[in-house]
């Protein structure tokens, strides 16, 4: 079974934004680039920042209309997003890679 | 003069290779610092991450290290180890030197040419989802920044190195968005380097090239997955992995390793050829500056494959130790 759970929200930016930990029953989980964490703890502090993708998620099975309420808030904030990509547990696993 | 140099014995093989490096460099009277730290299968049974913080910051603090191979454990939720380091040190450019060695058979004469493969982005970012429960999908990540200096790192080489020509390679005609943004850094940054001729080509057709016109290329230049498989290719033309060597160099820090495997099941039994690794050193002596040791060490490992003393992947048979010290008997001064 599938079932939603969260959103990466990949950003027009070339530096690391600055987010809510907390939005709706989303928490940021980590800001990458290129798939490797520049936040909340950078993995790398030589990599210049390009697309950053942004992991808002929740153990707790979210809406459609809560994913969409969280890309508005974002928005809302002055920051254009170009992708985002919704996360999903199949049959109660992460059906999502990490980033490094 | 001495150097600091972080050193990861590596699993399966790698701690017997490493010693026999070790032994090759002693004997040429390099003075080396080598400051050990862990990485690899022993940090994981001790539950630690594969590659620790502390690892890291170690090298990132002294600015080179050396790697013996190591193992990507088989499971949920593991990394390559060798993937962590490129991508926390930000070590952009992986370079493989691919030449042809005296005593190592192959249909490829007179091979002589350097791969440049970016190390940090493409599929490489590995930013995937399973979009329904029925389909995957993978991002590719190509920037203009990242392109740029993979790109101007291949061009500064072959200035340096009085290198004829640096071909980009790509699959533009198809990925017209991402390899096509590569393809147009490649071009635009080619400007700059008149004096060296260039040209790109189709990573499929780059290949084919490869096995019938290898004497045509001096510098290639690629994303990270066709880097990934030409390199290999190329490591077959050359004699096969035990003799490829790899450098993996960042702004500020370099790590160089055997681009083979840790090998579990020859673990232990002296049999292993150290070539890889050692050839891996010598470039690791010349980013330190170390240009006498260097070609000290490369000719005496000439000289020992010239006499015909190789170990078994070679068709010798020749132990790991053994070949190492045939090698360090070879050295000069």
């Amino acid at each position: 079974m599938m079932t939603l759970h969260g959103v990466d929200i990949f950003l027009n930016l070339s530096e690391l934004p600055k987010l809510p930990d907390k939005l709706g029953p989303f928490d940021l989980i980590f800001i990458a680039s290129r798939g490797t964490r520049v936040y909340p703890v950078a993995a790398n502090t030589h990599a210049g920042i390009d697309w950053p993708q942004c992991r808002y998620f929740s153990d707790e099975t979210v809406t459609d209309v809560e994913i969409e309420q969280l890309v508005t808030q974002i928005t809302e904030l002055g920051l254009q997003w170009t992708k985002c990509q919704k996360l999903f547990k199949l049959d109660g696993e992460n059906a999502f890679s990490q980033p490094y | 003069m001495s150097h600091k140099v972080c050193l990861i014995r590596g699993d399966g093989t790698g701690p017997e290779i490493v010693a026999a490096v070790e032994g090759v460099l002693r004997s040429a009277k390099v003075n080396i610092d080598w400051i050990e730290v862990e990485a690899g299968l022993k940090c994981v049974e001790a539950g630690k991450p594969i590659v620790p913080d502390e690892t890291i910051e170690k090298i990132r603090e002294i600015g080179v290290g050396l790697k013996g191979p190591m193992t990507t454990p088989i499971g949920k939720g593991s990394v390559s180890p060798n993937v962590t380091l490129r991508k926390k040190l930000d070590l952009f450019a992986c370079v493989r030197p691919v030449f042809s060695l005296p005593g190592v058979e192959t249909p490829f004469k007179n091979l002589d040419l350097v791969i440049f493969r970016e190390n940090t982005e493409d599929l490489y970012a590995q930013i995937e989802y399973m979009a329904t429960p029925t389909a995957a999908h993978s991002v590719k990540v190509i920037t203009e920044s990242g392109s740029e200096r993979i790109i101007r790192a291949a061009f500064d080489y072959a200035k340096k190195n009085s290198r004829k020509n640096v071909v980009g390679i790509h699959k533009a005609n198809i990925m017209k968005i991402a390899d096509g943004l590569f393809l147009r850094t490649f071009k635009r940054i080619a400007k700059e380097y008149p004096a060296i001729e260039n040209w790109d080509n189709i990573v499929d057709n780059q290949c084919m090239q490869l096995v019938t016109k290898w004497q045509a290329y001096d510098v290639l230049v690629t994303l990270n997955l066709y880097g990934d498989i030409i390199s290999d290719l190329a490591a077959g033309m050359m004699g096969g992995l035990g003799v490829a060597p790899g450098a993996n160099y960042g702004t500020d820090c370099a790590v160089f390793e055997a681009v083979h495997g840790s090998a579990p099941k020859y673990a232990g039994m002296n049999k292993v050829n150290p070539t890889a690794l050692l050839l891996s050193a010598t470039l690791m002596l010349d980013h330190l500056g170390e240009h006498d040791a260097k070609s000290n060490i490369e000719g005496a490992l000439k000289a020992t494959l010239q006499k015909g003393i190789k170990t078994y992947d070679l068709g010798g048979s020749a132990t790991t130790s053994g070949f190492a010290e045939a090698v360090a008997s070879e050295l000069k001064g």
